[in-house]
Parts: structure tokens; sequence; C-alpha cells
């Protein structure tokens, strides 16, 4: 371990590397503040959990609607915003993340103060957010950054020159007419001139402003770039412009890819693997091919049918119901299950679900006025008069309720005007490999479809509900 | 060879179907600093009853400025109404026997007749198109106290309603009668048009499939989704039954799981409204989905028409057979995606040319001094390029022989 001791981030990548950024349980939370105190009373999980790895050479595509949370890895992994929770490391050579792999899960307090060394070794090493210096300005070179607006992410007031030169500048690479030179090389290879070095960004047409985004990511001649939605705002014969130009510098220069795309047609062309992001979590991954031939998770299915096909020869478009829920307050069990199509009863139906169904129906959601809520499943139906709370119960009982959520309901059981309802608890979903390295997070999918349903009541998961009266009443539901 | 734009006009007569709209040589101009913008430069099409056509292009061709000028929307200045006309056949006019009404040239009362009630507008960004400081309540129902003030009347009376509440209905009412209506002997009367208005717009609202709507009538548009954003305008849009409704990129700013929802929603109130639909979108894939017609514009100038099976099975102009291969699909390796190279020309007082010679790969001399009208090259189909002929639309250029077969 010894010879190992003095390597720093910085060495180019050997044979025994593995993945050029690791990323490992990666969560970001955002607080939620409230009151002049400014407490914080919750927190928006934009990524909640996610693990994988970037090798050297092939382009990793993130995928997902708005809100899922992969701009926010992205400015994760490229050093922008400092995770809360998880580690992503910087060419973690193969035996360091086998340690990682025997170290992490032992909780801190129980590992040996070998152990302890080795990971803070590891981690000044090649920890992006805590890094020693010099590894640190080893990766700020390495790791660059495309922005999906490039009107935005280029300085108004500076000329190109100075836009391109500028990260030659502060890494003490070129000055005066040598940095002149490598500006207009860099140009050149993004497909501009020497013509423009002298212009502002106003000057140029969007696909223009983006090369030169591009070249400025290129100055430093980086290992990693992430490119976050760079052509999501062209036309489509720029984009197909842009895109080809991607290629070919990844070709040429060895350039290994972290491409975030709302567009499935455009992550499927340029990624070798790809990640589906549904609220925070990764619902599949796989190979591009894999994913797009064999998708192996409903909400994948979804995308893929929800995106018009221009060569498909009949193609029949379909949406999915109901709104991405919010981040703050996933959903349990499977995250998807709210909008799923094919959802189970063992895929996390809640109190909120039955809230929701009764809210969108105007009759019944009249009657309700208070929802007491012991647990994500279990919670008292306050109603305004008995009226309503059997007319609630009558609804479930003749099919009005989802199929799936009504098998998932343990115990309904109306007193005067207040309605118990009561769900199975299940445990969160989590990835699963499937098919050699095709992972996904679907029960429908993974062993766990064998399970028998409803599960067995266990005396423990009745006292867990028992030994929990104290949450106390939230939202105010009345409709008036 | 001289070619005319009106050779399109042809297909007036050649159409079965009656007219809603028929646009004719739309000019519309931008001063700028730099001179004359020709944002719109002779857009000649027609929209049919009951038809969805697609009007599809990039940024800045002109397909915005197109739609807005049908409900006279372009700021003017710095916009200016150069030339053309723009026909409109509303339902009234045409069981009475009445010829169009030509929009760019009625007065400014009989427009705000129209807008909002006989043609309607769904913005891009339903963000931006809502007021943040409304409530969703009192944006749906500004159109039925713009439009529809009779409905709001009907329980109170109809006309025979006194004056005080004829003009509350129509949101005539000045600060004196608004005070004189919260007083006991009116008050009821407010209420009961209160609580109609609501029904007419909880009903506006329902249409679009808006679970519970009297819940989200009280909300900010803040407090709502995108896509239930959307569906709220749509509700605006068709709460008076229009004859036309000019949908710009309605689903550009939402999510493609939302979008498929929202687009099936359009198509099934189409169907049930009988409304004739203007669907402008950059998204070729999604204009192929929902269009019966399609209309490809490139720089102010509209470049190929025809239904849309014709222009996607067989694509003519090279600006549409580009812009379709541009299009990354499974088909295609990485870093071969077929780019159109080069950018989009300026439009400050453009030269008579083809707009695409530029850009174009096949581009001749002819191309860079001539203007190509628009010739007949299938039954609906037309297409502005040289390469055809203007008599049977057999391909005369011979650079271009090889290419197009």
């Amino acid at each position: 371990m010894t010879s190992v001791t003095a390597e720093q981030g910085g060495q180019p990548p050997t044979a025994a590397q593995r993945a050029v950024i690791s990323v490992r349980g990666v969560e970001k939370y955002f607080p939620i503040k409230e009151g002049t105190l400014q407490r914080v009373v919750g927190n928006v999980r934009a990524v909640d959990g996610v693990s994988f790895e970037v090798r050297p050479g092939e382009t990793m595509g993130l995928v997902g609607e708005s809100g899922c949370g992969k701009t926010t890895l992205g400015r994760c992994i490229s050093g922008l915003a400092p995770p809360t929770g998880g580690k992503i490391y910087f060419r973690l050579p193969d035996e360091d993340a086998a340690t990682l792999d025997l170290i992490d899960p032992i909780p801190e307090s129980d590992r040996t103060v070998q152990q302890r060394k080795q990971v803070e070794r590891i981690d000044a090493n090649h920890r992006v957010d805590v890094m020693s210096g010099k590894a640190w300005r080893t990766y700020r070179r390495n790791c660059q950054i495309v922005f999906q607006d490039s009107f935005s992410s280029l300085n108004p007031r500076q000329l190109v020159k100075d836009l391109v030169g500028r990260p030659l500048q502060v890494h003490k690479e070129a000055s005066g007419q040598e940095l002149t030179e490598r500006v207009v090389s860099l140009l050149e290879s993004v497909g501009l001139g020497r013509q423009h070095l002298y212009r502002y960004p106003h000057q140029f047409s969007g696909g223009q402003r983006q090369r030169i985004s591009i070249a400025r990511a290129l100055a430093l001649d980086p290992e990693f770039i992430v490119l976050d939605e760079p052509t999501s705002a062209l036309d489509v014969s720029v984009q197909a412009q842009i895109l080809n130009l991607l290629h070919e510098l990844q070709k040429d220069r060895g350039l290994t890819y972290l491409f975030i795309s709302h567009d499935l047609g455009v992550v499927r062309l340029m990624s070798d693997r790809i990640a589906v992001m549904y609220l925070g979590k990764v619902a599949e991954y796989g190979t591009a091919q894999e994913l797009f031939e064999d998708p192996r998770h409903p909400y994948t299915e979804a995308l893929l049918a929800a995106n018009p096909d221009i060569r498909a020869e009949v193609s029949v478009m379909k949406g999915l119901k109901g709104a991405v829920p919010n981040p703050a307050n996933p959903p349990e069990g499977c995250r998807f299950h709210t909008r799923c199509p094919v959802a189970t009863p063992a895929c996390g139906w809640e109190v909120d679900d039955a809230v929701a169904w009764l809210q969108a129906r105007e009759l019944l959601a009249a009657g309700l006025a208070d929802v007491q809520r012991r647990s994500k499943f279990d919670a008292t139906l306050v109603f305004h008069d008995e009226e309503s709370a059997s007319a609630v119960v009558r609804a479930i009982h003749d099919g009005d309720m989802p199929p799936a959520m009504k098998a998932a309901l343990e115990t309904v059981s109306t007193d005067g005007s207040s309605l118990v309802i009561r769900f199975f608890p299940v445990e969160p979903v989590e990835l699963e490999d499937v098919d050699d390295g095709h992972l996904t997070a679907c029960l429908l999918h993974t062993e766990r479809r064998h399970q028998t349903w409803p599960p067995q009541t266990s005396a423990d998961s009745s006292s867990r509900t028992a030994a929990n009266p104290s949450s106390t009443s939230t939202r105010n539901s009345s409709t008036r | 060879m001289t070619r005319s734009h009106v050779d399109i006009d042809t297909t007036r007569d050649r159409a079965t179907q009656p007219l809603v709209a028929s646009v004719r040589d739309l000019k519309v101009y931008f001063q700028a600093k730099a001179g004359v913008v020709h944002a719109v430069d002779g857009v000649s099409f027609d929209i049919r009853d009951g038809e969805t056509l697609g009007l599809v292009g990039e940024t800045g061709c002109g397909k915005s400025v197109t739609a807005r000028s049908f409900i006279r929307l372009v700021p003017s200045p710095p916009g200016i109404y150069a030339g053309g006309e723009i026909d409109f056949w509303s339902t009234e006019a045409r069981k009475g026997g009445r010829g169009p009404i030509d929009l760019l040239q009625i007065p400014h009362e009989e427009m705000l007749e129209i807008r909002g009630d006989r043609i309607a507008m769904i913005f891009q960004d339903p963000g931006k198109a809502l007021n943040p400081a409304l409530s969703i309540r009192s944006q749906v129902a500004e159109v039925f106290y713009q439009h529809r003030s009779e409905d709001i009347l009907e329980p109170l009376g109809g006309e025979d309603a006194p004056r005080l509440i004829r003009r509350a209905a129509r949101q005539q009412s000045n600060s004196v009668e608004r005070f004189l209506l919260k007083l006991p002997p009116w008050r009821a009367k407010t209420e009961k048009l209160k609580e109609r208005v609501n029904v007419l717009v909880a009903d506006a609202l329902k249409e679009t499939q808006i679970p519970n709507p009297r819940a989200i009538m009280d909300n900010y548009p803040h407090e709502l989704s995108g896509g239930m954003k959307q569906r709220v305008l749509i509700a605006q849009a068709l709460a008076c039954n229009p004859d036309l409704l000019i949908a710009d990129e309605p689903t550009t700013a939402l999510d493609v799981t939302i979008q498929a929802r929202i687009l099936e929603l359009i198509a099934e109130l189409q169907q049930r409204l009988e409304t004739s639909v203007l669907y402008i979108s950059h998204d070729l894939s999604l204009v192929k989905e929902i269009c019966d017609r399609v209309a490809v514009m490139y720089a102010g100038r509209i470049v190929e028409t025809g239904t849309t099976e014709e222009v996607f099975s067989d694509p003519k102009h090279p600006y549409t057979r580009g812009l379709m291969a541009a299009v990354p699909s499974a088909l295609h390796k990485r870093g071969e995606l077929a780019a159109i190279e080069g950018t989009v020309p300026e439009l400050v007082d453009p030269p008579a040319a083809c707009r695409f010679n530029t850009r174009c790969p096949f581009a001749v001399e002819v191309c860079r001094t001539t203007d190509p009208g628009l010739v007949m090259v299938g039954a609906e189909h037309t297409v502005a390029c040289f390469a055809y002929d203007t008599s049977d639309g057999s391909v005369v250029l011979p650079t271009l022989t090889r290419w197009v077969s």
C-alpha cells in the first residue's frame, strides 16, 4: 500500500484504473427554511443516493424529465456544488475502490485506526469535495463543464479571446502572443477561426456560442467533460452540427463525457451507457442498446412511448398521468408508483396517494376536514359528517379506487365521521442487477415479483406503527 | 426563368373542403437599426375547416410572427404589416353565406370581438402566459366576461336584467356601481352572478380533464405544475369554442410524458368542438404525429407544403430533407448525423434569391439570382425549388437529378 500513498490524483490514467469518475451513493439535499429564524423544516431531495462509474473514453448518458436531479448531479460531479451525502471520486484506482468497498459498509465508529487512515488517504487524493490542494488543481484542469444556455454562461462583456483564454491564464499555461495562438487553435478545433477573436458573445448565433463554450472547456486539454444539455437550446440542424463536433473531439482527444439531456434520441445517439433518473434516483441503468431495445422499467418504457419518432411507420404517443411528485416528500417504495401504469400493491402505496385520490374527486373531497398522519402508511381521515366518511368507504369498495392501491390497504375502518386507513408498509425499491450489468429499480423485473401479497403481518410492523402516534396532524384539506 | 408566388393560389379552387382561413402573400417586416427585417416575406397558405395544419421551421423563420398576425399581436412599431391579406371565415359568416373578412383590415373593435372568441391562441410558455398575480378563476373568468356576458346573465333574466347587473356581467362597472352592488338590494344578485361565473369556469376547466376544478380555481399559477398550467390555458382558449385555434409550440416547455397527454387532449377537444388548428412547432416528429397537412418555413418563406404523408414520406425541398435527416435516431451512427452546414441568413433587405442558397449543397447560379415560387409536385404537394419544373413537377436541374432520385 505504501507505493500507492505517494500517488496523486494527477497521474495519467493507467490500465489499473477502471473509472474516471466514481459516484458512490451521492445525495444532494437542499434545505427548506422557514420563519424568521430560518429553521430548516425539510429537505428537497434533488439527488437521493445515486451510484455509477464513468469509464475512460466512454460517454455516460444521464436522462430524465425536468426536476429529476440530473443537472444537480452534474454540478456535484463537476465540483460546483458539494454533495450533502455520499462520495464522488476522480481517477479512483481499482485497488483503492476495492479497499473502499470493504470499508464503506463499516460504520464510522467501528473502523480501526488503519482503516480510517486508508480512507483519509484515498479521500485526499481522489474524493472531489475534500481533495488536497494539488489533487484539486489537477481535477479542475481535467474536469470541465459545458452548460445548456450559452447566453448566460458566457460573460457578455468579454471578448472571445478572453473567454476562451481565461482557463489558460488562470492555470498559467500561456500569456501574450502564445495565448492568442493557443486560443486561435482552440477556435479552429471547434470550427471557428481567427476572425472571431475580437467579438462579443452577442455577435454569434446560438450554435456558434455553444462552440465557444466547448472551446473554453477544451482549453486545458481535460480528460472529462460534463455536457449539461449542450444542444437543447439549439435548432435541430445546428444540434446535429454540435453533436458531430462533440463526437469528433471525443475521438481525437480521447475525452470522456457525461452527457446530460432530456432528449432520448440525442442520448441514445451519443451514449455508451445510460442512467435513467426519476425523482433523484436512478430508475434504470444499462448500455444504450439494452435500455432502448429491452427496457426493464415502466418509466423508461413510458419515456420511450411518449417520444415521437420521425422515422416510425406508425407510432402512438402515450403520456403519463399526473405530475412528478414533490421531491421534498418523495413517494414511498418505488418513487414512480404514483404514475406507473403497471403498479402492483407492493409498490409503496401510502396515505398521500389515498389523499390525492380523494382530492381528485370533487364530491368526496368536499367532505374531508383533516388528515391525521401517524406514519406514511397510517392515518385517520376526519370528515365533516358521517355521510361523507361512508361515501368514501363505498367509493373504495366499489372499485373507484385503483385496484393496486385498494389491494395495498391493510385496514379501512370508520368510527363516526373519521376513517382510519392503513397500508401495508413496504421497503424502498433498490437497483438490482437483472441482466449482466443491466440494473433496474422495478419490482416487476426483479425476484421480488414472486413475493406473496398481502405480506405476512409481522408483529414488528404493527408495533412500529403503534409506537409512533406522536406524528401531528398536518395539512388542512378543506376545499371550501 | 421568372416565377410568381401566386402559383399556389390554384389550391384554393382545388380544395374540396371549405376554408377557415386563407393567408395570401403575407408580409410582416420589422424596422431595425440595420434596416428593414423581412421576418415574413410573402407567405401563402390555407387552413381548411376542421384540419390541423402544422407550420414547421427553425428559430427565427417567422412562424410565430405569421401566427400572431392572425390576431394582430405583432407589436407595431417596430412591426409593419407590409402587405398581403389573411381572410377568415367564421362559422356565422359561412352559415350566413357571407364572404371572408380580412383580419389585417378590420377595425380594432372588431378584432377585439374575434380575438379570444373566434380565434384563440395557446402560447409556448404557460408560466409566462398566465398572470402570476391573478387566481386561475379570475383569469379564466375574464374570457366569459369579455365574450360571453349573455351566458353569465342567463339565470338573471338575460338582457332583461337590470342595467347595473348587465354592466357587471361585462366587467364595466365603475367604482360607484361596484359599491352599490355590495349593498343589500343588489348583493344577492351579485352572488348569483359570481356563482354563475364559477360554474362556467369550472365547466371550462373540466373540459381539459383537470380533476376537481373547483379546488384549483383559487390557486395561483405558481402553485400549479407546467402541465396543469397548460391545461388552464387550453381551457381559456377553448372556452368560447373558437373556429380557429392557434397553438404556438404549446408543449415545448413541457416534459415528453406530459407533452403526449396535452397533445392527446388538444386532439380530443379539436374533434369534439370541430375546431381548426394551426399548430406551430420546430419539432418535425411532433408535427408528423398530429397534423393533417404541413407547411415548412425557412427564413420568412414557405418552402414546402403538402399533406403530412406526402411531405414526410417524400420530402422535396433540400431544406426539408436536411431537417429530417438531422433528427437523431437509432439508424444513425455516432458522428454521422447529417447536419445542415452554415446558419440562417440575415433577413435585413434580403436579395431576390432562394433563401436557402447559402446552405444548400446543390445550389446553382439561378438559385442565387432568382426567387423560386412554389410549384406543384403532387396532388397537394408544392415546393419552392428550382429543381422542379413549374408545369408538371418533374426534376429539371441536372445538378439535382442525381440527388432527387
